[in-house]
């Protein structure tokens, strides 16, 4: 069989008629292995484990009925206990799916249930914060300020609220010009982060794309969803991933992919946003199917020689790099360390670490930061004790978990791509490279 | 499209990491994958090679290098006969030498079997112990107290006590109530592993045990004796309660399984090899009669792996390896190869749920050739595909479960189709 690209052989259209992962419950043999592997369930049992609401409650509720047991809100839903289940129970979805009917049916607190939807919100956030960058940067750096937010909000004080970024990706972007030798096209999803906190990432993405001839097409887009599944507010989170479908698949049609330097949003229009809404239109698995998180594709590419990796110049460092449980869940193995490994003079050493903790927005929660910490504290050793100016992980929470842990700046793998590109790079790469 | 490297290891219970380790070892470029894990974490954590021959004999063996000829004898084509003596010697040296670098000592050696108790009490073979399990040796009969834990709703020690007892081992049971196990909700095997590392949480153990201990020449606990530092905890005990201490294997998660995974695991990635779990193997192309790649699922998609080789380590019908259904059939599930195993549902099973001769079904799987490359199904015993071996419990004509030879199945025949690939 003969594809036009490369990418084709490896896009398969997810079935329509997929089950919803509640009928998964029915493989676990109770063997505990998930309850082994949480690393929430290590450091706190205020969360049982994976398997005690899931797979074994789960058993015993219809599926608009909410769970008596509320221990299921303390999962940070890693998906670690998917990736290790030996029979197969999207273990972490019936979580996430289990928490909706405790959100819709009022058992969350509406001040607890408001704060959760101020931070699941990071488009909006974004659209707010950053025309007042210096202002609204001031306010989240101000001792007084967090105190009032915790107590008015629960938010913690301490955790690792991003900066916004003087100027939005796509300002840049409106004054990138574009090369004129480009010989495809590709559709980049920035995600909230790149667009109002982190514009390096996407500059950087861009860059590698253009260094490789494509044409990079950047339509509308909203945020995932993502932050708003992993809350249970899932009528919120199918609006976005509708609109995201509605903005997308009109290039999914043209014959273009779709790539992302965010992986948990390129994970949601995969996989969790249809998975969790039993969102199957025809529509949402054709952008299922074309999205790809940045590396996977650029490791397409170079597995059919089609990337250009000729003059690379090198980095003579050696930097740990945590794989983000997110990216591990897409089960492509570990792309950005097999790209990293292309750049001249430059040593990656992988962390073990299951988790950094913050997952998402659980680690911003006052009554979870401490939990979120502790499951960081062995990932946040791994990295100081590497004795590296920077740490590389490829899901924006986790830098900045990783950073508020351990001190240590980090950076997107893209980053250190773009820098061997020869692109110029920017804090906290510049200077190093 | 380019190579990803030398070779594909599907599956990660004993077999499929053996593999791994020697394969990477010996510098091949490889990669596991694996849908999840698995038997480590199921097994005891020894190293069972052969309890019980002929199986239907009450007694077990004592002395598994002097009762293996007469099984390979009588059964030319168990993975054993394959494997031979002497690389199965060398594969279990290979994991002892191992494992004693990660100071987690195995003991024991093919000329003997140790008698160690079981969960529910009873007897257990196993060829291979942890320093942990060893003073609970029933060959002599020291008396011994039992410890459990009220938290601990996995291990029940008067069962294992009184059974012990039953058969002339001295042994008393007391269940410890400590307040750092009523603190918490929930207790399972590996709470109290990663507690037992703490030396705060030994202390609060040995204060309750030391007046209870005055008369009894050893201490069993489950096996939760510490998931990182086993020998460290043990001994420690041991030096505050002045007698041996040692470990029972008890219900999944297995600790001193999960200890097994971590060593093996850390030595693939010690010589460059990859572990991805999560991905489970779906399908395969081939051409002209190898395999050019394996699919895995994947988020929206599936995952290619082209390799020169591939080994499927997969397991037997618990594994996931191979699957069975309503109307009799059993299937290879990944690359469909064909499968021995009785003809029809009703041949898979004697009337008796207990009976001493076991179930035919349980001798199903893989048939392979000397190279442990999976063979056609009509009897010419020629390999399927060039480049394809297989390795474990997915391997026909023997059953592991009865024999208890699991372990020893496993590693030996990982270690042995690395062999055989690399002189291929």
């Amino acid at each position: 069989m003969t594809h036009r690209n490369v990418w084709e052989a490896e896009t398969t259209l997810p079935p329509a008629d997929h089950k919803p992962a509640e009928l998964t419950l029915d493989y676990c043999i109770k063997c505990n292995i998930c309850v082994t592997a949480c690393p929430v369930a290590a450091v706190t049992d205020l969360f049982p484990g994976p398997k005690y609401e899931a797979p074994q409650a789960g058993r015993f509720r219809q599926a608009d009925q909410a769970t008596p047991d509320h221990s299921v809100d303390y999962c940070s839903g890693c998906r670690v206990c998917n990736m290790v289940c030996p029979t197969g129970v999207r273990i972490a979805e019936i979580n996430a799916r289990a928490r909706v009917p405790l959100v819709a049916q009022g058992h969350v607190q509406p001040l607890t249930r408001l704060r959760n939807n101020m931070i699941a919100r990071s488009e909006l956030l974004g659209q707010l914060g950053q025309p007042l960058a210096p202002l609204a940067n001031g306010v989240l750096g101000n001792k007084s300020a967090r105190w009032l937010m915790e107590k008015a909000m629960g938010i913690a004080p301490a955790a690792p609220l991003p900066k916004f970024s003087r100027q939005k990706f796509s300002s840049w972007l409106k004054r990138h010009p574009r090369p004129g030798n480009a010989t495809r096209k590709v559709v980049y999803f920035h995600g909230c982060s790149t667009e109002y906190y982190e514009p390096r990432v996407g500059k950087a993405a861009i860059h590698v794309l253009e260094a490789n001839g494509f044409e990079v097409l950047v339509p509308e887009q909203n945020c995932c969803g993502l932050p708003l599944l992993s809350n249970g507010e899932f009528p919120a989170a199918t609006s976005y991933h509708a609109n995201n479908v509605r903005k997308l698949v009109d290039y999914v049609k043209q014959g273009y992919v779709i790539v992302g330097t965010s992986t948990s949003c390129t994970l949601t229009l995969k996989e969790e946003a249809p998975e969790l809404l039993d969102y199957y239109t025809d529509d949402a698995r054709l952008v299922a199917a074309n999205t790809f998180d940045f590396n996977e594709f650029l490791l397409l590419l170079y597995e059919s020689g089609e990337l250009q990796v000729d003059g690379l110049r090198p980095i003579p460092m050696t930097l740990p790099y945590h794989p983000p449980c997110q990216y591990r869940a897409h089960r492509i193995g570990r792309p950005a360390v097999e790209l990293l490994a292309l750049i001249p003079e430059l040593t990656i050493v992988e962390s073990e670490a299951a988790c950094c903790g913050i997952a998402g927005t659980y680690g911003f929660k006052k009554e979870k930061y401490d939990i979120a910490m502790a499951v960081g504290q062995p990932l946040f050793e791994f990295v100081q004790q590497a004795n590296a100016p920077l740490a590389v992980c490829d899901s924006e929470t986790c830098r900045w978990q990783i950073t508020h842990g351990s001190g240590i700046p980090a950076v997107h793998p893209v980053e250190l791509l773009a820098a061997a590109y020869g692109f110029p790079v920017e804090a906290p790469l510049a200077g190093l490279v | 499209m380019k190579s990803h490297g030398d070779l594909l290891i599907i599956g990660a219970g004993l077999a499929g990491l053996m593999a791994g380790w020697q394969a990477a070892a010996q510098g091949m470029k490889v990669r596991v994958v694996a849908k999840g894990w698995g038997a480590t974490h199921w097994l005891s954590g020894c190293v069972d090679v052969l309890g019980y021959y002929p199986l239907d004999n009450a007694r077990p063996v004592t002395n598994p290098a002097g009762t293996l000829p007469h099984l390979i004898a009588a059964q030319p084509q168990h993975p054993y006969a394959l494997v031979g003596p002497q690389k199965l010697a060398a594969a279990l040296a290979a994991l002892q030498t191992l494992c004693a670098e990660a100071d987690y000592p195995l003991h024991g050696s093919l000329d003997h079997n140790w008698l160690l108790p079981s969960a529910v009490g009873t007897f257990r073979p196993t060829c291979l112990a942890p320093e942990t399990m060893i003073a609970g040796d029933l060959s002599h009969p020291a008396s011994m107290l039992i410890v459990g834990f009220r938290q601990l709703r996995d291990f029940y020690p008067n069962l294992v006590a009184d059974n012990l007892s039953q058969q002339g081992i001295p042994a008393g049971y007391v269940t410890l109530d400590l307040p750092s196990l009523q603190k918490r909700g929930f207790n399972t095997p590996v709470t109290l592993a990663r507690m037992f590392e703490d030396t705060l949480f030994r202390s609060e153990v040995v204060a309750k045990l030391q007046p209870l201990v005055r008369d009894v020449e050893r201490v069993g606990f489950p096996a939760v004796l510490g998931l990182h530092d086993a020998r460290t905890v043990k001994e420690a005990l041991e030096a505050r309660l002045r007698r041996p201490v040692f470990e029972i294997p008890s219900l999944t998660p297995s600790i001193a399984g999960i200890r097994l995974h971590n060593i093996l695991l850390a030595a693939i990635k010690q010589h460059g090899g990859q572990v991805f779990d999560g991905m489970e193997a779906l399908a395969a192309d081939s051409d002209a009669g190898r395999i050019t790649a394996v699919y895995t699922e994947a988020s929206a998609r599936r995952r290619a792996h082209r390799y020169d080789h591939y080994l499927l380590a997969t397991g037997g019908i618990l594994g996931g390896g191979l699957r069975t259904d309503y109307q009799g059939q059993i299937r290879e599930v990944v690359f469909d190869l064909p499968v021995s195993a009785p003809a029809g549902r009703l041949n898979w099973f004697r009337r008796d749920f207990m009976d001493r001769e076991g179930h035919p079904i349980y001798q199903s799987g893989l048939q392979v050739d000397a190279q442990f490359r999976p063979v056609a199904a009509n009897g010419t015993h020629q390999a399927v595909y060039q480049n394809l071996y297989a390795a474990g419990t997915t391997l026909a004509h023997c059953e592991v479960i009865r024999e208890r030879s699991f372990e020893g199945v496993a590693l030996a025949t990982g270690y042995a189709a690395i062999e055989a690939l690399r002189s291929a």
